[in-house]
Protein backbone atom coordinates (compact mmCIF):
# COMPACT_ATOMS: atom_id res chain seq x y z
CA UNK A 1 0.00 0.00 0.00
CA UNK A 2 1.49 3.38 -0.82
CA UNK A 3 0.93 5.89 1.79
CA UNK A 4 2.09 9.83 1.55
CA UNK A 5 4.97 10.66 3.37
CA UNK A 6 2.71 13.25 5.14
CA UNK A 7 0.16 11.05 5.94
CA UNK A 8 2.91 8.25 7.34
CA UNK A 9 4.29 11.23 9.82
CA UNK A 10 0.86 11.74 11.18
CA UNK A 11 0.78 8.31 12.78
CA UNK A 12 3.81 8.53 14.25
CA UNK A 13 2.72 12.25 15.59
CA UNK A 14 -0.37 13.64 15.19
CA UNK A 15 0.31 16.97 16.18
CA UNK A 16 0.78 19.15 12.64
CA UNK A 17 -3.04 17.97 12.24
CA UNK A 18 -4.01 18.93 15.01
CA UNK A 19 -2.49 22.48 14.56
CA UNK A 20 -4.20 22.25 10.95
CA UNK A 21 -7.33 21.72 12.50
CA UNK A 22 -6.62 24.54 14.85
CA UNK A 23 -5.64 27.07 11.74
CA UNK A 24 -8.87 25.86 9.94
CA UNK A 25 -11.12 26.92 13.18
CA UNK A 26 -9.44 30.17 14.03
CA UNK A 27 -9.63 31.13 10.17
CA UNK A 28 -13.40 30.20 10.21
CA UNK A 29 -13.75 32.13 13.24
CA UNK A 30 -12.33 35.06 11.71
CA UNK A 31 -14.80 34.72 8.61
CA UNK A 32 -18.02 34.48 11.04
CA UNK A 33 -16.26 37.49 12.66
CA UNK A 34 -16.85 39.64 10.06
CA UNK A 35 -19.73 42.02 10.78
CA UNK A 36 -21.78 41.43 7.95
CA UNK A 37 -21.78 37.71 9.01
CA UNK A 38 -22.89 38.79 12.32
CA UNK A 39 -26.00 40.54 10.52
CA UNK A 40 -26.95 37.37 8.79
CA UNK A 41 -26.84 35.72 12.33
CA UNK A 42 -29.25 37.75 13.76
CA UNK A 43 -31.26 37.79 11.19
CA UNK A 44 -31.59 34.12 11.30
CA UNK A 45 -32.42 34.05 14.75
CA UNK A 46 -35.17 36.90 13.52
CA UNK A 47 -36.19 34.00 10.76
CA UNK A 48 -36.72 31.67 13.09
CA UNK A 49 -39.05 33.65 15.44
CA UNK A 50 -41.10 33.40 12.50
CA UNK A 51 -40.60 37.02 11.25
CA UNK A 52 -41.24 37.87 7.75
CA UNK A 53 -38.03 37.53 5.56
CA UNK A 54 -38.49 41.28 4.47
CA UNK A 55 -38.52 41.99 8.30
CA UNK A 56 -34.83 40.25 8.47
CA UNK A 57 -32.49 43.05 5.80
CA UNK A 58 -29.69 41.26 6.44
CA UNK A 59 -31.01 37.98 4.89
CA UNK A 60 -33.30 39.10 2.32
CA UNK A 61 -30.13 41.02 0.84
CA UNK A 62 -28.82 37.80 -0.03
CA UNK A 63 -31.75 37.16 -2.43
CA UNK A 64 -32.38 40.53 -3.70
CA UNK A 65 -31.21 42.56 -7.33
CA UNK A 66 -29.68 38.74 -8.80
CA UNK A 67 -28.53 37.40 -5.66
CA UNK A 68 -25.17 39.54 -5.50
CA UNK A 69 -25.40 39.91 -1.84
CA UNK A 70 -25.65 36.31 -2.24
CA UNK A 71 -22.96 35.73 -4.39
CA UNK A 72 -20.67 38.29 -2.56
CA UNK A 73 -20.83 36.26 1.09
CA UNK A 74 -20.43 33.07 -0.82
CA UNK A 75 -17.37 33.83 -2.52
CA UNK A 76 -15.36 35.69 0.59
CA UNK A 77 -16.54 32.09 2.35
CA UNK A 78 -14.63 30.37 -0.89
CA UNK A 79 -11.28 32.24 -1.24
CA UNK A 80 -11.20 32.42 2.96
CA UNK A 81 -11.83 28.61 3.16
CA UNK A 82 -9.27 27.74 -0.03
CA UNK A 83 -6.37 29.83 1.44
CA UNK A 84 -6.65 28.26 4.95
CA UNK A 85 -6.98 24.92 2.85
CA UNK A 86 -4.05 25.67 0.61
CA UNK A 87 -1.64 26.71 3.78
CA UNK A 88 -3.65 23.21 5.65
CA UNK A 89 -4.71 20.75 3.05
CA UNK A 90 -5.06 18.00 5.57
CA UNK A 91 -7.74 19.74 7.34
CA UNK A 92 -10.95 19.61 7.32
CA UNK A 93 -13.50 22.63 7.03
CA UNK A 94 -15.01 22.68 10.79
CA UNK A 95 -18.67 22.84 9.51
CA UNK A 96 -21.64 19.99 8.80
CA UNK A 97 -21.73 18.80 5.80
CA UNK A 98 -22.35 15.89 3.82
CA UNK A 99 -21.61 14.20 -0.05
CA UNK A 100 -22.93 11.03 -1.41
CA UNK A 101 -21.19 12.11 -4.48
CA UNK A 102 -23.79 13.44 -6.44
CA UNK A 103 -25.60 16.06 -3.48
CA UNK A 104 -22.52 18.03 -1.84
CA UNK A 105 -23.85 20.32 1.27
CA UNK A 106 -22.16 22.43 3.55
CA UNK A 107 -23.91 24.26 6.92
CA UNK A 108 -23.17 27.86 6.45
CA UNK A 109 -25.42 29.00 9.44
CA UNK A 110 -28.05 27.83 11.68
CA UNK A 111 -30.77 29.11 13.95
CA UNK A 112 -33.29 27.00 15.61
CA UNK A 113 -35.23 26.03 12.40
CA UNK A 114 -33.53 28.18 10.15
CA UNK A 115 -30.59 27.06 7.88
CA UNK A 116 -28.00 28.82 5.45
CA UNK A 117 -26.59 25.68 3.64
CA UNK A 118 -24.04 26.03 0.49
CA UNK A 119 -25.41 23.11 -2.07
CA UNK A 120 -23.53 21.81 -5.10
CA UNK A 121 -25.28 18.79 -7.73
CA UNK A 122 -22.94 17.33 -10.14
CA UNK A 123 -24.57 17.38 -13.74
CA UNK A 124 -22.71 13.76 -14.39
CA UNK A 125 -23.52 11.63 -11.19
CA UNK A 126 -27.40 13.05 -11.44
CA UNK A 127 -27.43 11.95 -15.42
CA UNK A 128 -26.30 7.85 -13.94
CA UNK A 129 -28.81 8.52 -10.95
CA UNK A 130 -32.70 6.38 -11.81
CA UNK A 131 -35.25 9.10 -12.74
CA UNK A 132 -37.50 10.09 -9.98
CA UNK A 133 -40.65 8.34 -9.14
CA UNK A 134 -41.96 10.39 -6.28
CA UNK A 135 -41.70 13.27 -5.20
CA UNK A 136 -42.14 14.93 -1.39
CA UNK A 137 -44.02 18.24 0.11
CA UNK A 138 -43.07 19.41 3.56
CA UNK A 139 -43.69 21.79 6.08
CA UNK A 140 -41.31 23.83 5.10
CA UNK A 141 -40.13 27.69 3.09
CA UNK A 142 -37.11 27.97 1.06
CA UNK A 143 -35.47 30.56 -0.67
CA UNK A 144 -33.06 29.48 -2.84
CA UNK A 145 -30.29 31.54 -4.87
CA UNK A 146 -28.17 29.60 -8.01
CA UNK A 147 -24.42 30.77 -8.26
CA UNK A 148 -22.87 28.63 -10.48
CA UNK A 149 -24.33 26.26 -13.10
CA UNK A 150 -26.80 26.04 -15.33
CA UNK A 151 -30.23 23.22 -14.92
CA UNK A 152 -33.40 22.20 -16.50
CA UNK A 153 -35.90 21.82 -13.45
CA UNK A 154 -39.69 20.90 -12.83
CA UNK A 155 -41.46 22.77 -10.49
CA UNK A 156 -44.46 20.88 -8.84
CA UNK A 157 -47.69 22.16 -7.74
CA UNK A 158 -49.21 20.45 -5.48
CA UNK A 159 -52.77 19.78 -4.34
CA UNK A 160 -54.33 17.67 -2.37
CA UNK A 161 -57.85 16.04 -4.02
CA UNK A 162 -58.38 13.59 -1.35
CA UNK A 163 -56.60 12.23 2.03
CA UNK A 164 -54.61 9.56 0.03
CA UNK A 165 -53.95 11.66 -2.83
CA UNK A 166 -53.12 15.26 -5.09
CA UNK A 167 -53.35 16.91 -7.90
CA UNK A 168 -49.47 17.85 -9.57
CA UNK A 169 -48.88 20.16 -11.62
CA UNK A 170 -45.49 20.35 -13.28
CA UNK A 171 -44.13 23.40 -15.03
CA UNK A 172 -40.44 23.26 -16.84
CA UNK A 173 -38.04 26.02 -15.20
CA UNK A 174 -34.57 27.05 -16.31
CA UNK A 175 -31.70 27.71 -13.71
CA UNK A 176 -29.05 29.75 -14.24
CA UNK A 177 -27.00 32.23 -12.37
CA UNK A 178 -28.77 35.08 -10.57
CA UNK A 179 -32.41 32.86 -10.40
CA UNK A 180 -34.11 33.01 -6.85
CA UNK A 181 -36.44 30.73 -6.25
CA UNK A 182 -39.54 31.26 -3.05
CA UNK A 183 -41.55 28.44 -2.24
CA UNK A 184 -43.80 26.78 0.26
CA UNK A 185 -42.25 23.38 0.32
CA UNK A 186 -45.72 21.93 1.11
CA UNK A 187 -47.32 23.49 -2.39
CA UNK A 188 -44.59 23.41 -4.26
CA UNK A 189 -41.40 21.10 -4.98
CA UNK A 190 -38.39 21.83 -7.26
CA UNK A 191 -37.00 18.17 -8.99
CA UNK A 192 -34.00 19.37 -11.07
CA UNK A 193 -33.96 17.66 -14.32
CA UNK A 194 -30.41 18.03 -16.11
CA UNK A 195 -27.60 19.69 -14.98
CA UNK A 196 -24.42 21.54 -17.42
CA UNK A 197 -21.25 20.88 -15.00
CA UNK A 198 -22.69 21.47 -11.65
CA UNK A 199 -25.26 23.46 -10.25
CA UNK A 200 -24.24 25.39 -6.76
CA UNK A 201 -26.82 27.35 -4.66
CA UNK A 202 -27.37 28.95 -1.69
CA UNK A 203 -30.48 27.77 0.45
CA UNK A 204 -32.24 29.23 2.92
CA UNK A 205 -34.83 27.28 5.18
CA UNK A 206 -37.19 27.62 7.73
CA UNK A 207 -38.84 24.69 9.15
CA UNK A 208 -42.24 25.10 10.36
CA UNK A 209 -43.16 23.09 13.76
CA UNK A 210 -46.21 21.42 14.37
CA UNK A 211 -47.05 22.15 10.51
CA UNK A 212 -48.36 18.48 9.41
CA UNK A 213 -46.55 15.93 7.87
CA UNK A 214 -44.04 15.30 5.01
CA UNK A 215 -46.20 13.41 2.52
CA UNK A 216 -44.52 11.47 -0.25
CA UNK A 217 -46.90 11.33 -3.74
CA UNK A 218 -46.09 9.33 -6.71
CA UNK A 219 -45.08 11.60 -9.61
CA UNK A 220 -47.40 9.98 -12.60
CA UNK A 221 -51.04 9.03 -10.21
CA UNK A 222 -50.33 11.54 -7.79
CA UNK A 223 -51.24 8.17 -5.19
CA UNK A 224 -49.40 9.53 -1.19
CA UNK A 225 -46.96 6.48 -1.07
CA UNK A 226 -45.73 7.52 1.95
CA UNK A 227 -45.76 10.05 5.43
CA UNK A 228 -43.62 11.02 7.68
CA UNK A 229 -43.53 13.27 10.54
CA UNK A 230 -43.04 16.99 9.44
CA UNK A 231 -39.81 17.54 12.27
CA UNK A 232 -37.48 15.85 14.51
CA UNK A 233 -38.98 16.14 17.61
CA UNK A 234 -41.97 13.86 16.80
CA UNK A 235 -39.66 10.95 16.07
CA UNK A 236 -37.51 11.94 18.91
CA UNK A 237 -40.33 11.83 21.40
CA UNK A 238 -42.05 8.95 19.57
CA UNK A 239 -38.85 6.64 20.57
CA UNK A 240 -39.20 7.60 23.64
CA UNK A 241 -42.41 6.73 23.79
CA UNK A 242 -41.64 3.36 22.68
CA UNK A 243 -38.48 2.81 24.71
CA UNK A 244 -40.36 3.45 28.07
CA UNK A 245 -43.07 1.24 27.00
CA UNK A 246 -40.27 -1.58 26.03
CA UNK A 247 -39.11 -0.87 29.74
CA UNK A 248 -42.41 -1.41 31.15
CA UNK A 249 -42.24 2.46 33.01
CA UNK A 250 -45.67 2.69 34.15
CA UNK A 251 -44.42 6.27 35.71
CA UNK A 252 -44.44 7.36 32.76
CA UNK A 253 -48.45 6.63 31.45
CA UNK A 254 -49.38 9.99 32.96
CA UNK A 255 -47.06 11.73 30.62
CA UNK A 256 -48.22 10.10 27.61
CA UNK A 257 -51.58 10.23 28.55
CA UNK A 258 -50.98 13.80 28.61
CA UNK A 259 -49.07 13.54 25.55
CA UNK A 260 -51.94 11.99 23.45
CA UNK A 261 -54.29 14.63 24.80
CA UNK A 262 -52.08 17.44 24.08
CA UNK A 263 -51.75 19.81 20.69
CA UNK A 264 -49.10 17.44 19.12
CA UNK A 265 -49.29 15.74 15.25
CA UNK A 266 -51.93 13.07 15.26
CA UNK A 267 -49.61 10.36 14.64
CA UNK A 268 -47.96 11.21 17.66
CA UNK A 269 -50.68 11.46 19.83
CA UNK A 270 -52.29 8.28 18.75
CA UNK A 271 -48.69 6.32 19.56
CA UNK A 272 -48.67 8.35 22.78
CA UNK A 273 -52.25 6.75 23.48
CA UNK A 274 -51.08 3.63 22.15
CA UNK A 275 -47.95 3.24 24.63
CA UNK A 276 -50.10 4.66 27.15
CA UNK A 277 -53.13 1.88 26.64
CA UNK A 278 -50.47 -1.12 26.91
CA UNK A 279 -48.69 0.41 30.25
CA UNK A 280 -50.96 1.25 32.20
CA UNK A 281 -54.53 0.21 31.19
CA UNK A 282 -56.79 2.14 33.59
CA UNK A 283 -54.85 5.63 32.41
CA UNK A 284 -54.55 4.84 29.05
CA UNK A 285 -58.31 4.03 29.15
CA UNK A 286 -59.18 7.48 30.60
CA UNK A 287 -57.63 9.07 28.07
CA UNK A 288 -58.89 7.25 25.31
CA UNK A 289 -62.33 8.09 26.35
CA UNK A 290 -61.62 11.71 26.58
CA UNK A 291 -60.51 11.66 23.38
CA UNK A 292 -63.11 9.90 21.69
CA UNK A 293 -65.58 12.41 23.82
CA UNK A 294 -63.84 15.42 22.47
CA UNK A 295 -65.66 17.23 20.00
CA UNK A 296 -63.13 18.18 16.92
CA UNK A 297 -60.51 16.13 17.76
CA UNK A 298 -59.16 14.90 14.68
CA UNK A 299 -58.60 11.04 16.41
CA UNK A 300 -62.03 11.13 18.36
CA UNK A 301 -63.23 8.72 15.20
CA UNK A 302 -60.44 6.13 15.83
CA UNK A 303 -60.01 6.87 19.35
CA UNK A 304 -63.78 5.85 19.69
CA UNK A 305 -63.62 2.82 17.36
CA UNK A 306 -60.72 1.35 19.55
CA UNK A 307 -62.65 1.93 22.86
CA UNK A 308 -65.69 -0.02 21.90
CA UNK A 309 -63.01 -2.80 20.45
CA UNK A 310 -61.11 -2.45 23.71
CA UNK A 311 -64.84 -2.81 25.40
CA UNK A 312 -66.08 -5.92 23.29
CA UNK A 313 -62.50 -7.65 23.92
CA UNK A 314 -62.09 -7.11 27.59
CA UNK A 315 -65.89 -7.27 29.12
CA UNK A 316 -64.22 -6.26 32.28
CA UNK A 317 -63.32 -2.43 30.77
CA UNK A 318 -67.29 -2.31 30.28
CA UNK A 319 -67.27 -1.36 34.31
CA UNK A 320 -64.90 1.33 33.75
CA UNK A 321 -66.50 2.73 30.72
CA UNK A 322 -69.57 3.25 32.61
CA UNK A 323 -68.31 4.73 35.09
CA UNK A 324 -66.51 7.39 32.95
CA UNK A 325 -69.65 7.98 31.03
CA UNK A 326 -71.40 8.78 34.50
CA UNK A 327 -68.61 11.07 35.42
CA UNK A 328 -68.84 12.58 32.19
CA UNK A 329 -72.53 13.20 32.06
CA UNK A 330 -72.36 14.75 35.78
CA UNK A 331 -69.75 16.96 34.44
CA UNK A 332 -71.84 17.79 31.89
CA UNK A 333 -75.17 18.32 34.16
CA UNK A 334 -72.78 21.04 36.92
CA UNK A 335 -71.30 23.06 33.43
CA UNK A 336 -73.03 26.30 34.01
CA UNK A 337 -73.40 26.40 30.19
CA UNK B 1 -61.88 -2.87 39.82
CA UNK B 2 -59.15 -6.06 38.20
CA UNK B 3 -58.38 -4.71 34.79
CA UNK B 4 -56.73 -6.79 31.50
CA UNK B 5 -53.36 -5.71 30.52
CA UNK B 6 -53.56 -4.64 27.00
CA UNK B 7 -50.99 -6.15 24.28
CA UNK B 8 -49.57 -3.32 22.44
CA UNK B 9 -49.75 -5.34 18.85
CA UNK B 10 -53.48 -5.52 19.13
CA UNK B 11 -53.91 -2.09 19.30
CA UNK B 12 -54.73 -0.56 15.59
CA UNK B 13 -52.03 2.20 13.91
CA UNK B 14 -54.54 5.37 12.19
CA UNK B 15 -55.24 4.59 8.48
CA UNK B 16 -52.44 6.43 7.12
CA UNK B 17 -49.23 5.84 9.35
CA UNK B 18 -47.00 8.04 9.58
CA UNK B 19 -42.47 7.33 9.31
CA UNK B 20 -39.82 9.16 11.09
CA UNK B 21 -39.09 12.48 10.17
CA UNK B 22 -36.49 12.20 7.04
CA UNK B 23 -37.85 8.57 5.76
CA UNK B 24 -38.46 8.70 2.50
CA UNK B 25 -39.58 5.63 -0.11
CA UNK B 26 -37.79 7.47 -3.18
CA UNK B 27 -34.54 9.68 -2.32
CA UNK B 28 -33.61 10.04 -5.66
CA UNK B 29 -33.35 13.49 -5.94
CA UNK B 30 -34.53 14.62 -2.81
CA UNK B 31 -31.66 15.49 -0.99
CA UNK B 32 -30.67 18.67 -2.87
CA UNK B 33 -34.39 20.24 -2.71
CA UNK B 34 -35.26 19.09 1.41
CA UNK B 35 -32.95 19.85 4.82
CA UNK B 36 -34.24 16.52 5.86
CA UNK B 37 -31.58 15.08 7.65
CA UNK B 38 -32.09 12.09 10.05
CA UNK B 39 -29.36 11.90 13.10
CA UNK B 40 -30.19 9.01 15.21
CA UNK B 41 -28.62 9.26 18.88
CA UNK B 42 -28.96 7.11 21.46
CA UNK B 43 -28.52 8.53 25.03
CA UNK B 44 -28.18 7.14 28.42
CA UNK B 45 -28.96 8.84 31.55
CA UNK B 46 -28.31 7.46 34.71
CA UNK B 47 -30.75 9.00 36.76
CA UNK B 48 -29.34 7.89 40.17
CA UNK B 49 -26.07 8.98 40.21
CA UNK B 50 -23.24 6.48 41.68
CA UNK B 51 -22.39 7.86 45.53
CA UNK B 52 -19.18 8.73 44.32
CA UNK B 53 -20.18 11.24 42.12
CA UNK B 54 -22.78 13.12 44.80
Amino acid sequence: MNIHPDLRALRSDDAPQRHAQQALHRAMAAWRARPEFAALVDDLARLATGEPLDRCPALAALFADGGSGGQSLVSGFISHSAQALGDAPLAHVPMRHFTDGCTSTLLLARSGQVTLTLIALDGNELRNRPAPQNISFGPNETWELVLAGRAVADLIACEPSGPRSARLDRRALALAPGTVLQRDGQREARLVRSIEGTLVSLRLQRRRANAGPTREYNLESGALVHQAAGNPRDSRLELMLALLGRMQRKDAAPLMAALAQGDASAALRWQALRECLALDTQTGFTALSAIAGATGDALAGPAGALRAQLVEAHPQLQDLAQLQDLVQLQELATCPA
Amino acid sequence: MKLPSIDLSSLPDLDTVTGLFGSLLDTSGTVYSDDTIVMLMVFLYELVPPSSLL
